[in-house]
């Protein structure tokens, strides 16, 4: 206890900056977790929040009765499995070209180009996908104009698999490039000066000095982005698929199907019962590959 | 971003419970300290009926700021308002408001929340459609019964016994209704001009609305429902059949018909059903809306405006509303009406709670409220102000000293910006100066026919929060989504297949637990008021 004010003091500067970070956690993350006890409660309005009659793993019901729950699950985890491979490959693919591109005034402005999406709301995303996509819409018009038959892309389940994966990975693309940018220039220059004089032409250089100088970085991302793997991205599924039931199938999350459930009749058990068990899910997942990387690789694990 | 809030699913929801919470704890701890400066007349105001009863004019010695909270958005010019009426208050009640809105973005969700986390709010709007009598039932309201005669005298007098009746749950009123008795049958709005000449019959039933699609559709090329289609198709389906939904929405439970009001049945398990899909089908495939309509944003009736569509779900005042804003933006598009009503010739008005306000819980000063509300209802000095706005600046009197004129003479009609909240939760017929239906001139009409046709409300009033059943409801509603709307819309490639998938996925949702939940509450209900 003592060594700890001793460090508190000694680095006092060091933890009032991080202190707005902490508050952040503690009022964001932390003490909204007390509502993990509404998960197992009937709320009432004469109890107020915390009087509500405790019911046990009732609130848990809806989601594992209907027999649901495991297709919903594998198809929420299968899209993030592929988003985050698909995203963090193209993003770390781009920062490369990006990296070696010579031309300020060019980099730059791809740089911009490609984190521009990143802005767009989902709202117009899914504007963009209905009018891209409709009968009525770009795609359909060239087919026809083209002599072909036009596509009811809303009445079949096959394309928008690929179209979620497409849209979700163009929007994170310039972000998550500007973060593998970013460790690309914190490589020193020395190694690829010693390279150069040794022979090695710009593809050897990236195998063997980048990509291995980049694997913490590409393994830390990765491991942040599974804790979240069973939260669906509500906006993006939500926007593009919308109410549209013939989709539901191969597009159905989680995080929609809750919505869909409980939009109706608002309870607020049921609500933190479903975020409960995807937050739990992501928890014991992220447990479990952080322990395995330990053992493969103790440097890359988190903790 | 605002979707996100929607994810009753995430944690978020959690966050935004407790964010309120503290917001609640805080404000919690102010009135306290206003009430210990304040004199104990605030103090006993907490607990209801009192002493004070037997007074005849009620203290108004402490200041008193009542928190309001009212749907959707505020007008543009509501500062000014609201400070209009603040003076007002402040001079005969002692009295200020402050005026909140939820806005229309996710304002259920709000609405939820705001009553959930037991924030400080002497008044809020109230209505069967939001949720009204679960909440009561529930207990998120205060029960008024002691409180109407002395603070309200006025609108105590003046509601009529039924429209108590109809506010009043486990034999407690938690509501002031409005008095403003409606009828809001669903039907449709539709281009006579293109009827007329492409020489389509009148439309009467069914088949002459499908006759006319078909006219549109060959002759003008036209996607006659162009946009979001299900409204449209659902509420044609239930009042061609006769169905009556149950204590609100009940989802895929109806009562099969007005006359045997004990028939309930999971409509998609009927023989009806399935011969209404196949018709659908027929229609989705002969062009009448487009296969995309389940993912399409757009209403119907934009598409009308821009002489893209022709049909349009509504209700009776909103279709009088819709018709009149038409005339005045397209004069050369002529539209008429028909009420859904017309299959059974049967209409039923709307409760009384359709609009009401309400006092939750938690109200600090319930009886300033009443008192406030005794005012806007019964004084037109207050009751304009409060509905329509100033005079001279958002509306003048028409020459009849009646009805008023918008814009306000002597202000140009381009870039005006009327004052327009929903203050239905107040609104009282006689004290109205604005005509229902935007004053669409076929209204009076169709109000004559719906009168005389009208059959009271049994259905609505039947007290339902699904707690027994919920985690079975929750799994239905999702059903109906995925498998129940494409196949009302005739999206789906095999007609007899996808009924029994959807089918098999209700029953599998628990669909008759549900069944037989609403029948034992709408039997106990219509045992109590003696309905065969």
């Amino acid at each position: 206890m003592k060594g700890f004010f001793q460090e508190l003091v000694r680095n006092r500067i060091l933890f009032l900056m991080i202190a707005p970070a902490l508050l952040f956690f503690i009022v964001f993350a932390y003490v909204p977790m007390v509502g993990v006890y509404y998960a197992f409660t009937r709320f009432s309005f004469d109890g107020g929040l915390f009087g509500g009659e405790f019911i046990g793993f009732k609130n848990f019901e809806f989601l594992f009765n209907s027999g649901v729950l495991w297709n919903l699950t594998k198809n929420t985890v299968l899209y993030n499995i592929a988003f985050i491979i698909i995203s963090n490959l193209l993003q770390l693919a781009c920062a490369i070209f990006l990296s070696e591109l010579p031309g300020k005034w060019f980099k730059k402005s791809t740089q911009s180009i490609m984190f521009l999406p990143f802005f767009v709301s989902f709202v117009l995303v899914g504007a963009f996908v209905f009018n891209l996509f409709s009968n009525a819409g770009v795609v359909n018009t060239m087919l026809t104009s083209m002599g072909l038959q036009p596509y009811d892309f809303y009445l079949h389940t096959a394309p928008w698999k690929y179209i979620i994966v497409f849209f979700h990975v163009w929007k994170g693309l310039g972000y998550g490039t500007v973060i593998y940018l970013a460790a690309i220039m914190s490589i020193s220059d020395e190694y690829h000066e010693a390279a150069k004089i040794d022979g090695a032409n710009i593809f050897k250089r990236v195998r063997h000095i980048t990509l291995p100088l980049l694997v913490p970085t590409f393994i830390l991302l990765i491991l942040l982005s599974l804790g979240g793997i069973l939260k669906g991205q509500f906006d993006l599924f939500y926007q593009i698929i919308g109410n549209n039931g013939m989709l539901y199938n191969s597009t159905d999350i989680i995080d929609t199907y809750v919505y869909r459930s409980l939009a109706v009749n608002f309870d607020i058990g049921m609500g933190t019962a479903a975020g409960l068990y995807q937050s739990l899910f992501g928890f014991v997942l992220i447990i479990l590959v952080n322990y395995i990387i330990r053992k493969v690789q103790k440097d890359y694990a988190l903790f | 971003m605002k979707r996100k809030i929607k994810t009753m699913g995430t944690l978020l929801v959690s966050t935004a419970i407790m964010a309120s919470m503290l917001a609640a704890c805080g404000s919690g701890n102010n009135s306290n300290t206003n009430s210990n400066t304040g004199t104990n007349a605030e103090a006993s105001a907490n607990t209801g009926s009192n002493n004070k009863a037997d007074a005849k004019t009620p203290d108004t010695s402490k200041k008193v700021e009542l928190t309001w909270y009212l749907l959707g958005d505020p007008a543009k010019d509501q500062a000014k308002v609201t400070a209009e009426l603040n003076k007002m208050l402040q001079q005969d009640l002692n009295t200020t408001i402050k005026l909140n809105f939820t806005t229309w973005t996710d304002w259920q969700t709000k609405y939820n929340l705001l009553l959930a986390s037991g924030e400080k709010i002497d008044m809020i709007f109230a209505s069967s459609w939001a949720d009204f009598y679960k909440f009561a039932n529930q207990g998120a309201f205060m029960p008024l019964n002691d409180l109407l005669p002395t603070y309200a005298p006025a609108t105590w007098s003046s509601i009529s016994e039924q429209d108590w009746k109809e506010a009043t749950v486990n034999d407690k009123i938690y509501a002031v209704p409005a008095t403003y008795p409606e009828y809001t049958p669903d039907g449709i709005v539709y281009r006579d001009d293109w009827r007329q000449e492409l020489g389509l019959p009148e439309i009467t039933d069914v088949n002459s609305i499908e006759a006319y699609l078909d006219g549109v559709k060959k002759s003008k090329g036209v996607t006659p429902i162009n946009g979001k289609a299900y409204n449209e198709v659902f509420t044609m389906f239930k009042a061609f059949q006769g169905y009556q939904q149950i204590g609100g929405d009940s989802g895929v439970i109806v009562s099969k018909s007005y006359d045997t009001p004990r028939d309930i049945v999971a409509y998609p398990f009927t023989p009806e059903f399935e011969e209404w899909v196949k018709k659908m089908k027929t229609w989705a495939e002969k062009g009448f809306w487009k296969s995309d309509t389940l993912s399409d944003q757009k209403e119907a009736g934009d598409a009308i405006k821009t002489g893209q569509g022709a049909v349009y779900w509504r209700n009776a005042p909103g279709a009088g509303g819709f018709i009149t804003g038409l005339q005045s933006s397209n004069p050369d598009i002529k539209m008429n009406y028909f009420p859904f009503s017309r299959f059974h010739g049967l209409t039923t008005p709307t409760l009384s709670v359709n609009n009401a306000m309400a006092i939750p819980k938690s109200a600090p000063n319930a009886e300033r409220s009443l008192m406030v509300l005794d005012k806007l209802r019964n004084d037109p000095k207050y009751y304009d102000l409060f509905n329509y706005g100033i005079e001279g600046t958002h509306y003048s009197m028409d020459a009849d000293g009646k009805h008023i004129v918008t814009p306000p003479a002597g202000v140009e009609a381009k870039g005006f910006v009327g004052y327009d909240i929903a203050t239905w939760g107040v609104r009282v017929e006689s004290m109205e100066r604005k005509k229902q239906a935007g004053g669409w001139e076929g209204f009076d009409a169709l109000l004559e026919e719906f009168k005389s046709q009208s059959k009271p409300n049994i259905f609505a009033q039947v007290i339902m929060d699904y707690a027994p059943v919920k985690s079975q409801q929750a799994a239905v509603n999702s059903v109906i989504q995925q498998y129940g709307m494409p196949l009302m819309m005739g999206l789906v490639p095999d007609v007899d297949k996808a009924i029994a998938t959807y089918r098999k996925q209700l029953e599998a949702a628990g669909v008759n637990d549900v069944l037989k939940y609403v029948q034992e509450q709408a039997n106990k209900t219509f045992d109590a008021q003696g309905i065969k």
